[in-house]
């Protein structure tokens, strides 16, 4: 599956060699020379530095700069740990299990050079509950073959440091991908975001300084540490260095991940490597980063894949997740999906999260099936600008730009689902009555 | 630096301590932030964003790191884009919080509050909260006047989930604040309640068994924020504007928690507890809540009654005092004022017990008084007239720098709000706790240090430590030096009790004696606090005593003893020296001590008995074959009790929410409770009925009132001698307002009557040196074969008051032999099989249950159950005994 942008991929590198997941083919092609460089030849405060150097950014969604993340973790606080989100749930986002699935090994590696960085010897990696086979088989055995060979375990590379890797499976909550539910996910607790501050990196799991990342940044880190910051800088742009694999799916012909560097224009992502719409159709919008992510206009179609392009053009990069609606779509069904979704996934920890997402998806139903009214229409606008900033995480702050960009771009499909009959037939209720 | 920051609400100033929170300085300026899952006693959560604010900071410029100043000179503010929970922001020097002048901020709270109010089924006219309802109140003032809600859309749950017998839960009200999951697990430390599933489906569960199994559920109904949780014996009790609410003392136990008593009609329904930060905070437990119906029993006793042959007759109060006069006037002619004696139990008031022992001192001319029969009697305590915790002293403040050493008492049954307060300060403020015990309680899963010694060697683990705090060096010799005297000779006694050989008497390890000795001695503040378990040992407690003195850990706020006493007023008993040998204050009966309790309860002890609130033909079978043969029996009770039944005069009394008087609880607390509702028939006050019984006897006193009995008292009794009715109760206002309930909870929390503790010896300066006393302890228990049987004291016993609560009849314990799971195998029973206990020829069978925390060797029968079986085996005063156990 070749590339033209790129001569080879960067992270989804079994893409360009067989059998990359296996060890000895791993070691073949570089593998674990970064982590050699790194505990041998630098030390952890350098490593920090290389990744600062390189620009990398989280790519779990908020794009916050890694090497600065890192680099809050207090020195003098011990245990430290490093978690690792591969509770990959955003609707649309495959592409943290591509890479453990095909390219475990440089993730893993990524890892023990992130633990080695921040001074961590205990890793978890925290992944949803579906990830059951992958973590059981491949992920697992990438893990032992890496105990096996020294990369993991005490004193890796005959050097002071050592470093275990434990595997955790969460019980299928969306909510587990925000860091501080996984943490008490992790810690066996009910999976709810903490209030904040103290954050993760002074106060993590089991109150220690934790560093949590996504699969995709830290398998960044390998080939930031084996070729340097320069290196990596060749792709993207200035602000936003590297790669990045967008998950591609709706209505194209082609989808799947793709690596591009960043800054590449979506149009080149749907028409060039997603095959265009199916039957030729027109784009009507597009979800960049799945379920959370604002409406898109066709218009925007030229924006470049960059973490500020993208919000300058009123949208978000977020993990990449694109998700294509073309004109065959109704605007109000696709909208009620995204509602539902967050609906059953609000864990119900702060009233206008847990409340807002309910209320709104009744109204949604009402609409879809017909018997909505304009002031619906115009209720949905208040849930949202009542939920708008108010709720205690992401979550539900996330509801809020696909409803508000939805209702912004397609008012008039909104519209023309509700009545005005409905208005009149609405029957007076008695609300006496239904008390008892 | 200051430790002080100003901020600016709404455009007022107002300076508070680093670290507080919005909500908390907001608060000080009666800026009213509405708040549903805030709650001061816990930590901040922000879930339900009731309390959103808009919070700005002085700008900083990055340049100069100096405050940016607009044109006029003034700093500028950067408002956060988002607005902030006031209940988790702390605030910070130069802070602009805006609550009702910001208009966002205003929106966003009416926008909470519509969202809660959507699934809310709004049955406030049948809710037991509404009129004292946050949400109601808080929808009212900051909320939307209707709802935009499609009513049919609401979701539905359960609208009488019994969560456990005593808790009803009706989870369409409830707004998922968590107040009470955290409760449980942060304050009561009994995590049974949680929320189940997540969104709109989120509920509140128990999964305990049984349901809700938590001494301190009714908390939970408290601090619920709307009806979602209600008691079992109030739900559609009445409204609540409509009770009159009157200040009160739960008569229970000795830890003297305030209450109020919740009345209409003549009648209590309910109990609630009433803020008093030194003694119960804002709790009570559920004995004391659910407890209280023996109040209006229909069983009280209304009239005075005179034994006419076989049958008591009602009489008039004339008939049967001059009766009383007229016999005990001819039995003291006949032979002599010590043939006639009282017994008076320890839940009368220091009024009560006051006149009663004058009756008896003055007017009778003996020392026949005591209040040691049941419970009274397996534990009593002269310590705290020495090295009684000093004055001030707060277990709800100390922390960090404190140990507290536990040694017998199951805190949890015993106490149970100073079990909340202890583990609060061993797990919230990082206090020392060392649980000492002869078995597992469930304090040992809050502390840090846990000692298990064998049942019996409490006096020699006591005296093992000192002797640990001597050898180690740790002794606080200049206070000991200035204080106390006797310490080479105590020195020289404790060269027995050095660590080995304690250690092999107690089965602990010496590290672990030397360890908590050094815990004990080196901390800043330590208190000491004893009960039931072990044992009622004088040479315990001049253990404990010499202990407190030699570290210096007495004399001074929050350090001292505590003697966890079993009823209401039992410090107060021994106060007002309802003993043979001691007078009020302490003071020692100088010749003619008097008849103890169980010598008046043997045959031939004396010739005509007055009983008062106390029950000993239960007690023991000795105890009713003396009583038998008694010439003349007066029994003063709220209930037709077998002592009762065996009276030649039975009078009715008042129960302690039908009139006033004064308490002293076991930190030496006098508090004072007043009359709530009226007494069933002719029923009076205690000190009102020996008043009578001493007229009838010649004397002239003018008691017109329990206040005018505590005049008295302050100028003979000197340790009392700062305490009257004035001083003690303050007015207060049980006025509910909006801005104490959305707080605080429900307890009622404007005006605090804190009481008054008198001083200890110790306290003084000029006091005389206190002698260090040491009592060689009992020999070891003859090596019997056999089981230790041990008779703790349940909360839920067999009490006659708590009889009366139909509520907690589930709770009350059969009596039941608990076992370890190897005694029981090695015995070849299961839980249910009945066994034969036996002890000197007596024997009783009881059904076994395997108890996980029971350890080998020891079986548990709990004292004063229905037939009082452990007491048979143990002795009515006994605590443990080697038995024999059989399968039967």
């Amino acid at each position: 599956m070749a590339n033209p942008l790129l001569k080879e991929h960067v992270l989804l590198r079994h893409r360009d060699i067989e059998d990359i997941h296996k060890i000895d083919v791993y070691l073949a092609h570089d593998g674990y020379r970064a982590l050699e460089k790194g505990l041998k030849e630098m030390t952890p405060d350098d490593v920090t530095n290389v990744v600062k150097a390189s620009g990398l950014r989280g790519r779990g969604g908020a794009g916050f700069p890694t090497g600065v993340k890192w680099g809050f973790i207090p020195k003098n606080l011990n245990p430290k740990y490093v978690v690792v989100n591969a509770d990959e749930s955003e609707p649309g986002t495959f592409k943290d299990r591509e890479i453990m699935e095909s390219n475990p090994h440089q993730f893993i590696e990524g890892v023990i050079l992130c633990a080695y960085a921040v001074g961590a010897e205990t890793c978890y990696i925290y992944g949803r509950g579906e990830f059951w086979t992958l973590f059981h088989g491949r992920m697992q055995e990438a893990i032992d073959e890496a105990y096996e060979k020294g990369f993991l375990g005490k004193n890796i590379f005959d050097t002071d440091f050592s470093c275990d890797m434990y595997l955790h499976l969460g019980a299928g909550a969306y909510i587990c991908g925000e860091e501080t539910a996984l943490l008490n996910s992790l810690e066996g607790l009910m999976g709810q975001p903490r209030s904040r501050p103290p954050f993760p990196a002074v106060a993590g799991l089991y109150a220690k300084p934790t560093v949590v990342n996504n699969v995709e940044t830290l398998a960044n880190v390998t080939p930031i540490v084996l070729h340097g910051a320069d290196w990596y800088r060749q792709f993207g742009t200035e602000k936003s260095p590297g790669t990045k694999i967008c998950s591609l799916s709706g209505r194209v012909n082609r989808p799947g991940n793709y690596e591009v560097p960043l800054g590449t224009p979506i149009r080149y992502l749907i028409e060039e490597l997603g095959g265009g719409i199916i039957d030729g159709k027109a784009v009507k919008a597009i979800l960049p980063a799945g379920a959370s992510s604002s409406n898109m206009g066709a218009d925007k179609i030229d924006t470049p894949m960059d973490y500020e392009s993208m919000a300058a053009a009123g949208g978000m990069l977020g993990s990449a997740s694109f998700i294509i609606l073309d004109e065959t779509i109704n605007a109000v069904w696709a909208a009620e999906k995204n509602v539902k979704f967050f609906k059953h996934e609000s864990c119900g920890k702060c009233s206008p999260c847990r409340e807002g997402t309910f209320w709104l998806t009744s109204v949604y139903r009402k609409l879809r099936e017909g018997y909505g009214t304009k002031q619906d229409v115009e209720l949905i606008e208040t849930i949202i600008n009542q939920m708008e900033g108010n709720c205690f995480c992401l979550l539900g702050e996330f509801v809020v730009p696909g409803v508000r960009t939805s209702l912004e771009l397609f008012r008039n499909e909104y519209e023309s689902l509700a009545s005005e009959e409905n208005e009149v037939d609405q029957p007076q209720k008695d609300l006496i009555h239904t008390f008892f | 630096m200051s430790d002080n920051v100003t901020l600016t609400i709404d455009g007022v100033q107002v300076t508070v301590p680093k670290g507080t929170l919005i909500v908390e300085a907001a608060k000080q300026i009666e800026n009213e932030i509405p708040v549903f899952c805030y709650h001061g006693k816990m930590d901040p959560v922000g879930m339900c964003r009731m309390c959103l604010v808009e919070v700005g900071q002085p700008a900083i410029d990055r340049g100069t790191g100096k405050p940016e100043l607009d044109e006029d000179g003034n700093p500028v503010v950067r408002f956060f884009p988002k607005p902030m929970t006031a209940c988790t922001t702390t605030v910070s020097e130069g802070m602009v919080v805006k609550v009702d002048t910001s208009e966002a901020a205003v929106d966003d709270r009416k926008a909470v509050l519509e969202f809660l109010l959507t699934s809310h089924p709004l049955d406030c006219p049948v809710c037991d909260k509404g009129g004292e309802c946050p949400l109601q109140d808080l929808t009212i003032r900051h909320g939307p006047g209707n709802s935009r809600f499609d009513y049919e859309d609401k979701q539905h749950f359960p609208k009488r989930y019994p969560l456990g017998d005593l808790i009803v839960l009706d989870m369409e009200r409830c707004i998922i604040c968590a107040r009470c999951v955290r409760f449980q697990q942060e304050i009561a430390f009994d995590p049974v309640l949680a929320i189940e599933n997540r969104g709109r489906r989120a509920h509140i569960v128990s999964y305990s068994k049984p349901g809700f199994d938590s001494h301190y559920s009714g908390n939970t109904t408290d601090v619920c924020p709307v009806g979602a949780l209600t008691t079992r014996d109030f739900r559609f009790g009445a409204r609540a504007w409509e009770m009159t609410n009157v200040p009160s003392l739960c008569n229970h136990c000795g830890v003297g928690c305030n209450t109020v008593l919740g009345t209409r009609a003549g009648t209590i329904r309910r109990i609630m507890p009433r803020q008093n930060e030194a003694v119960n905070e804002l709790w009570i437990c559920d004995k004391g809540r659910f407890g209280h119906h023996f109040n209006g029993s229909p069983d009280r006793l209304t009239t005075p009654l005179i034994r006419k042959g076989e049958e008591l007759v009602e009489a008039t109060w004339d008939e049967a005092l001059s009766l009383i006069g007229e016999k005990f006037g001819a039995i003291k002619s006949a032979n002599g004022a010590d043939s006639l004696g009282g017994i008076a139990g320890a839940r009368l008031t220091n009024e009560d017990l006051y006149v009663f022992q004058k009756l008896f001192r003055e007017i009778i001319g003996t020392n026949n008084i005591d209040h040691r029969v049941g419970l009274s009697a397996a534990l009593e305590d002269e310590t705290a007239f020495t090295v009684g915790v000093g004055v001030g002293t707060d277990l709800g403040s100390v922390g960090k720098g404190t140990t507290i050493l536990n040694i017998g008492a199951d805190l949890d049954q015993d106490a149970p709000i100073l079990y909340l307060r202890v583990a609060g300060a061993s797990v919230k403020r990082g206090a020392h706790v060392i649980n000492a015990g002869g078995r597992r309680t469930k304090l040992d899963a809050q502390v840090q240090t846990t000692l298990r010694y064998n049942y019996g060697s409490a006096a020699r683990l006591a005296l093992g430590l000192l002797a640990s705090v001597v050898s180690q060096g740790l002794v606080a010799k200049e206070w000991a030096d200035s204080r106390t005297s006797g310490m080479a000779d105590l020195e020289k006694a404790l060269k027995n009790f050095g660590a080995d050989k304690v250690a092999e008497a107690t089965g602990l390890t010496t590290n672990a004696i030397d360890a908590a000795a050094k815990a004990f001695a080196e901390a800043e503040n330590g208190i000491i606090i004893f009960g039931l378990e072990a044992g009622n040992d004088p040479a315990l407690r001049a253990a404990l005593e010499a202990l407190a003195l030699a570290t210096g850990h007495a004399g001074k706020p929050n350090n001292g003893v505590i003697a966890v006493l079993p009823h209401a007023n039992s410090r107060g008993a021994i106060d007002m020296g309802i003993l043979p040998d001691r007078l009020p204050g302490y003071k020692p009966v100088e010749s003619n001590a008097g008849l103890s309790a169980v010598e008046m309860l043997t045959a031939g002890g004396v010739k005509g008995l007055l009983i008062a609130a106390a029950d000993p033909a239960v007690e023991s079978e000795s105890y009713k074959q003396a009583l038998q043969q008694l010439d003349f029996l007066v029994v003063q009770e709220l209930f037709l009790t077998e002592t009762a039944q065996m009276a030649d005069v039975v009078l009715p009394a008042k129960g302690n929410a039908e009139r006033d008087g004064s308490y002293t609880n076991l930190e030496r607390r006098v508090q004072t409770f007043d009359m709530g509702v009226p007494a069933p028939g002719k029923a009076w006050a205690d000190w009102l009925i020996f008043t009578g019984i001493a007229g009838q006897l010649g004397a002239d006193w003018a008691y017109a009132s329990a206040d005018g009995v505590m005049a008295e008292i302050t100028q003979r009794v000197p340790l009392y001698a700062g305490m009257d009715f004035k001083n003690l109760t303050a007015p207060i206002s049980l006025q509910r307002k909006t801005e104490h309930y959305i707080y605080e909870g429900m307890s009622f929390t404007t005006d605090i009557r804190e009481g008054i503790q008198w001083a200890t010896v110790a306290e003084s300066d000029s006091a005389p040196k206190i002698p260090l006393r040491f009592i060689e302890p009992a020999k070891a228990s003859s090596q019997e074969q056999g089981l230790t049987l041990v008779a703790p004291r349940m909360l839920y016993d067999g009490g006659r008051l708590l009889a009366e609560a139909d509520v907690v009849n589930a709770h009350i314990l059969e009596p039941q032999l608990m076992l370890s799971r190897s005694d029981a195998q090695k015995l070849g029973v299961s839980t249910g099989d009945s066994v034969t206990v036996s002890q000197n020829g007596t024997a009783i069978t009881v059904p076994v249950y395997i108890e996980r925390t029971v350890s080998e060797g020891v079986a548990l029968l709990p004292r004063n159950l229905a037939g009082r079986p452990a007491e048979k085996l143990v002795g009515p005063n006994g605590l443990y005994s080697t038995v024999k156990v059989e399968k039967s």
